[in-house]
């Protein structure tokens, strides 16, 4: 008894001098590495979801973690759910690995999230972002500006563009080579339009970022930031440049971004996010995730069209008839243009007066359709050109047409979707203003080539 | 009066007549049954030469005895319909038929088995998954991998099948591997396979 008191007091005397004197040599950082014990799990889950949980909690603690804070992780939805394949599977990737019988896949196609959230993919599936993948490399220009001018049609480096930049955002065609691996030029990707060897397209992930899959972190505005930025469509600083931006960026952070899906409105949140006025529910509408539901106007091609065409159709192409299409982007509300803007509206009255809402689409609209005026003399002008042989073979080193591409693909978009979500610099300075300059710029080169009839150096 | 006199003289021969009838019914009724039970497992669906990879993929399967108890699902009860009997023998018929038509007429090795595959809701009947997974519908949130996906299928907010979503993992087992076997240079890789392994 006295022994062991005395080993006791021996050991607390340790600890308190232990304390007082930390251990030199190394820093207390690498000992907490030294002494960390690995995670394990104690749940309803079977051996092998188990097995992976634990093991992965030590090669890539980052994944296991992400998933710890998961609502997945609560439901019981472990690795296996979403990454188990059959052997037969197209898309098996790894045939068993590190002594586990299961096999699976890295990747994780929408079909394996409609299994549970089938709503959302469906509707995910109606909207314009599902093309993202296929539409690129359904385009021979687009085609060409990846591979051609980007990558210099290079025997080894002619992906590296479209593998490292619009895929990022687009998604890709994912391969598997003949070992069931994806291939570089094709994956890793978190792009919206991704299709995968099984046939679905689509990626949750783009937004509900891998593996926590938040909710808080797609209904704020960083989870559609990383794509829409830039020059062509500066949403996040179009974003920033209006009001409900300045809002957010004032107090966003003291909001409540985690309500439950379909009940997250006012007064969680004093300004919307882009979540809030293209997906979330509100006082009239219902929740949705075709962020084409709501739009009137096709904003991003050369011209403005109204919002006809009814649902996207891209994926069921990829899915059903084994195409890569261009699928439909005049996709939008199967009601039409005007139930679109209805739907929109629906969210603004939660806030805002239905005067100040109308007056303030009205004159957006008007933007729109004096950005058509200014698109249509210059095609106007480029058909004359193109007639007589007037036009450069390479667009992107003739004057004008490299000028036109600009002021549509830049310009043009500033200035209506500025106008449109209520930045006054992006409509304006980014906008119409450059907008205005580049049609100067054309009708001078197209006076030029019509006098001279030749095309300048 | 002539029939009621007719009946009295030959009610020996009529009594006979139902009597024979009634057996010869129940005889019917029970070869009928037989039939339907003889005709309705692997031993039989696979002697058509054809069903030999379902059938190799069938056995591997937990729905094929492969599993702790030995419990088997016979091939009808997931590819006909449970819902009534009527439309349990119009299936079965309808199905006979296109299979005696399909290996006589036709050269089955050269279907495209892996779209007929992707087809499956077609021929799986959620009648038939019901009828063992019957506990299924009374899930709760005990048990979370149960309740939350089939949530709104018993709340019949999806119109999906059983099969949609449980298309690889259910009945046979690894079946495009047994298909690629038997079929050899007949086989057709599901379309997407061949986009995913082609180089370019």
């Amino acid at each position: 008894m006295r022994v062991s008191l005395a080993r006791f007091l021996a050991f607390v005397l340790c600890l308190g001098w232990l304390s007082a004197h930390p251990p030199k040599g190394g820093t207390s950082i690498d000992n907490a590495m030294d002494t960390q014990l690995p995670l394990k799990t104690f749940r309803g889950m079977k051996a092998e979801a188990k097995g992976c949980i634990e093991c992965h909690a030590k090669k890539n603690p980052g994944i296991v973690a992400d998933w710890r804070m998961s609502q997945h992780a609560h439901a019981g939805v472990s690795c296996i759910d979403c990454h188990g394949v059959t052997k037969d599977s197209p898309m098996l990737t790894m045939d068993g690995h590190e002594g586990s019988k299961v096999p699976i896949s890295v990747l994780v196609s929408t079909n394996t999230c409609a299994k549970c959230h089938e709503k959302e993919v469906t509707e995910f599936r109606h909207s314009g972002h599902v093309r993202g993948a296929v539409q690129i490399w359904a385009k021979a220009n687009m085609r060409d500006l990846m591979v051609m001018v980007e990558g210099r049609n290079h025997p080894d480096l002619k992906h590296a563009p479209a593998a490292t930049g619009c895929q990022q955002c687009h998604g890709s065609i994912i391969q598997l080579n003949k070992n069931h691996r994806p291939t570089p030029e094709t994956w890793p990707t978190y792009g919206i339009g991704t299709a995968f060897p099984d046939g679905s397209v689509g990626n949750c992930a783009s937004c509900h970022s891998a593996h926590k899959f938040s909710l808080e972190e797609a209904r704020k505005p960083a989870a559609c930031a990383s794509c829409h930025l830039g020059p062509d469509h500066p949403d996040i600083e179009i974003y920033n440049n209006s009001m409900h931006g300045h809002v957010f960026n004032a107090e966003g952070a003291k909001w409540n971004f985690n309500s439950a899906p379909g009940t997250w409105k006012v007064p969680d949140f004093r300004a919307p996010t882009c979540a809030t006025c293209h997906m979330s529910g509100n006082a009239k509408s219902a929740v949705t995730h075709n962020v084409s539901r709501r739009l009137k106007w096709n904003l991003f091609m050369p011209l403005s069209k109204l919002r006809t065409g009814g649902y996207e159709t891209a994926s069921d192409d990829f899915k059903y008839e084994n195409k890569i299409t261009i699928g439909n982007p005049l996709a939008g509300n199967p009601k039409g243009p005007e139930a679109a803007r209805a739907e929109m509206k629906a969210g603004c009255v939660d806030c805002h007066n239905k005067q100040h809402v109308d007056n303030f689409f009205v004159m957006a609209d008007k933007n729109i359709m004096l950005y058509n005026e200014y698109y249509q003399e210059a095609v106007k002008m480029r058909d004359e050109l193109a007639k007589k042989h007037l036009l450069g073979k390479d667009m992107w080193s003739d004057d004008f047409q490299n000028t036109m591409y600009h002021m549509w693909h830049h310009e043009g978009r500033r200035m209506r979707q500025g106008g449109i979500m209520g930045a006054p610099d992006y409509s304006h300075w980014h906008g119409v203003f450059e907008v205005q300059q580049d049609i100067r710029k054309l009708r001078k080169i197209y006076a030029k080539r019509l006098k001279t009839n030749q095309i300048e150096d | 009066m002539g029939f009621l006199r007719t009946l009295q003289e030959k009610r020996f021969f009529l009594f006979w007549l139902f009597c024979g009838g009634c057996v010869l019914g129940v005889a019917l009724t029970v070869f009928t049954v037989q039939a339907v039970e003889w005709t309705g497992d692997d031993k039989f669906c696979g002697m058509c030469h054809i069903m030999t990879p379902e059938l190799d993929a069938y056995h591997l399967d937990k729905h094929g005895g492969h599993n702790r108890t030995g419990v088997k699902a016979e091939c009808v009860d997931c590819h006909l319909p449970h819902d009534n009997i009527v439309h349990y023998f119009v299936e079965k018929t309808l199905l006979g038929i296109e299979d005696v038509y399909g290996n006589t007429m036709k050269n089955p090795r050269k279907f495209d088995w892996e779209m007929n595959r992707r087809e499956a809701k077609d021929y799986v009947f959620d009648s038939g998954c019901l009828r063992c997974h019957t506990n299924l519908k009374d899930a709760t949130q005990s048990n979370m991998k149960a309740f939350l996906p089939h949530r709104d299928y018993f709340a019949k907010l999806t119109k999906k099948h059983c099969v949609e979503c449980h298309l690889d993992e259910v009945g046979h087992q690894n079946l495009g591997i047994h298909l690629r076997k038997f079929l050899k240079d007949d086989y057709k890789p599901s379309v997407r396979a061949l986009i995913s392994t082609s180089q370019k």
